[in-house]
């Protein structure tokens, strides 16, 4: 039996609970690990190594810092879970120093809370896995844990959201309506479900790591219209400042 | 070749008939595109249209299917059975489903692929082109063979060529539906095929580029693409003669799993990457150049792997234009490209 643990930085926790939402697929989970850590779902916890550690959640304090350097230590395989931690999301798409924030927000420069500035967890430690989105398909994570323990390392998407909107036949909104879409820079594995209704990607699972296009895109979408500010916006909403030109 | 004449007022008794042939899929309108669909009612079609964002491949190579089964320990093979009739398809993509036959049906042939064309018609119709098309420049725009049957617009109904055994087994079947036709016939099927080929706007000189290609391989003209194309793979995806897939196993419990092959695309990052972690098309400018190599250059012997369709210009966020991409690269120059005019909504 391999052994599993869970943990949180800071986020919705929406990716935490994505887990408990694979329902009954969670019991073929749980026979195949044993959950040592996993706060949303139990307060049972138990000390000692993992064989996996899935962390969700940007680093945004000093605590969470903490538990993923824990959590880092103590485990063999550490996968990424949720856009939090693989880009950093909307939290590390502000900019500025520390101090202007806190002034900004509280009226005060001084950082009682040990507050960072928010950052995906791959500035951190060395992750193993990533699974972006907001929030990440659960299936692929299902498969990601089986096939560990099957001893096999899970593979990487490669493609762009572009890929599975055209596997599903939709309209490209791009192209056909002028809306402006994020698909063609996007990480695919979401099976395109924004498109599906008609609304263009707006690029939650993160960009694509090799190869992508952001100028390209840039300049489509100012052909249609949008500005440097509109744009620039877009980008920076999940990606972290990941995608510039 | 056998000739019959549909008159209009037949065609959806002709049309009802198929049905006895197999489920009959046609192109249906939906938003601002075209796709082949399952048809109820002929009405629901819409026969002069352009072309489907997806091409009639998808009947033969599916978009995304299971492929193999695990259970208990062993795999079993799916394949839907379902006979078809498709209708309404251009000669550009029968052409098309005869360069994947090369493909897939020689050694060693694809079961699936070889099961679902046998149990499949293909009804062909005639096309005017739009300012996309190119097929005339490749040989493309007229169908001698792949098809069963083949419909050509006449002004009070169609000029039904008979393509195959099963074409005439059909024809025998609705001989009550059918006349022969008369010089006036004739006469139409010409004048239509005279305007159509005055029609085409885009044209694409064949002729030397599989030699002007081998020696563009380090042109300018590519990084220039680079910088323009986003790698989306769009291209790939509407291609009715791109042929690469994808297979990977997806488990459905710790103990069964299925083998989903899915369309792939050259554009993909790791589409080139081989054991030991070399990647032989490691930048976005390798990708695109490979692309054009595949369609036009690879085998000039055996014929482009391209039948001028049109979709990749269509569907490409970016912009680019198949033919204009061959002319600069045969010509060693590049041309400002202007992004396609697009209507918002």
């Amino acid at each position: 039996m391999r052994t599993l643990g869970v943990f949180e930085l800071t986020g919705c926790g929406g990716c935490a609970l994505n887990i408990i939402f694979l329902y009954n697929k969670l019991f073929d989970v749980i026979q195949l690990y044993k959950i040592k850590e996993f706060h949303m779902a139990s307060s049972y916890r138990e000390e000692g190594s993992l064989d996996v550690a899935l962390v969700s959640g940007s680093v945004s304090t000093q605590r969470d810092l903490e538990i993923l350097r824990r959590a880092r230590e103590n485990s063999r395989f550490l996968i990424a879970i949720g856009t939090c931690a693989t880009h950093g999301n909307m939290q590390s798409s502000l900019e500025g120093s520390m101090e202007e924030k806190l002034e900004r927000i509280y009226g005060t420069r001084d950082n009682y809370m040990g507050a960072l500035n928010s950052k995906p967890i791959v500035e951190y430690v060395k992750v193993d896995f990533a699974i972006p989105g907001c929030p990440y398909d659960k299936d692929e994570l299902y498969q990601a844990l089986i096939l560990l323990a099957k001893g096999v390392e899970p593979v990487y998407k490669d493609y762009p959201v572009c890929v599975e909107c055209k596997l599903n036949e939709y309209e490209c909104v791009l192209v056909k309506r002028g809306i402006p879409c994020l698909g063609p820079l996007t990480v695919g594995g979401c099976n395109a479900i924004c498109l599906r209704s008609g609304i263009g990607c707006i690029g939650c699972r993160g960009p694509l790591p090799k190869g992508v296009n952001p100028a390209g895109e840039a300049r489509i979408l100012k052909e249609l219209g949008y500005d440097d500010e509109y744009i620039r916006n877009k980008y920076k909403t999940f990606s972290g400042g990941g995608l510039k030109w | 070749m056998r000739y019959s004449k549909l008159p209009k007022e037949n065609f959806e008794a002709f049309f009802k008939s198929l049905e006895k042939w197999g489920a009959v899929y046609g192109p249906v309108k939906r938003g601002r595109i075209y796709s082949f669909e399952k048809i109820k009612d002929p009405n629901e079609m819409s026969l002069n249209y352009t072309r489907t964002m997806i091409p009639p491949k998808k009947f033969f190579v599916k978009p995304r299917e299971r492929i193999l089964r695990l259970k208990d320990g062993e795999w079993v093979e799916e394949c839907d059975e379902e006979k078809k009739v498709i209708f309404g398809v251009h000669s550009c993509d029968i052409n098309a489903l005869l360069i994947l036959d090369k493909v897939y049906l020689s050694y060693p042939e694809d079961p699936l692929y070889k099961r679902r064309r046998e149990n499949s018609l293909i009804i062909g119709i005639s096309c005017m082109p739009d300012e996309l098309c190119f097929c005339k420049s490749l040989g493309t725009d007229f169908a001698m063979h792949g098809f069963d049957l083949f419909l050509h617009e006449l002004p009070d109904g169609w000029l039904v060529r008979t393509g195959s055994v099963k074409g005439h087994e059909i024809i025998w079947r609705s001989r009550e539906l059918l006349q022969e036709p008369n010089e006036a016939d004739l006469e139409n099927f010409r004048k239509f095929e005279d305007r159509r080929i005055k029609s085409f706007k885009k044209e694409l000189d064949a002729q030397g580029i599989a030699d002007l290609f081998d020696l563009a391989y380090n042109s300018d003209v590519w990084k220039k693409y680079e910088e323009l194309c986003l790698g989306c793979g769009n291209c790939n995806m509407v291609c009715p003669t791109c042929r690469c897939y994808e297979v990977c196993d997806l488990w459905t419990s710790p103990y069964e799993a299925e083998r989903v092959r899915r369309y792939d695309s050259c554009f993909m990052e790791t589409h080139g990457l081989v054991a030991g972690g070399h990647n032989f098309r490691a930048t976005r400018l390798d990708r695109f150049r490979n692309r054009y190599y595949c369609k036009s250059y690879f085998d000039p012997q055996a014929g482009f792997n391209c039948v001028g369709c049109g979709r990749c210009d269509e569907f490409c966020p970016a912009g680019i234009e198949h033919v204009k991409v061959l002319y600069e690269i045969a010509r060693g120059r590049s041309y400002n490209v202007p992004i396609l005019q697009r209507k918002s909504a």
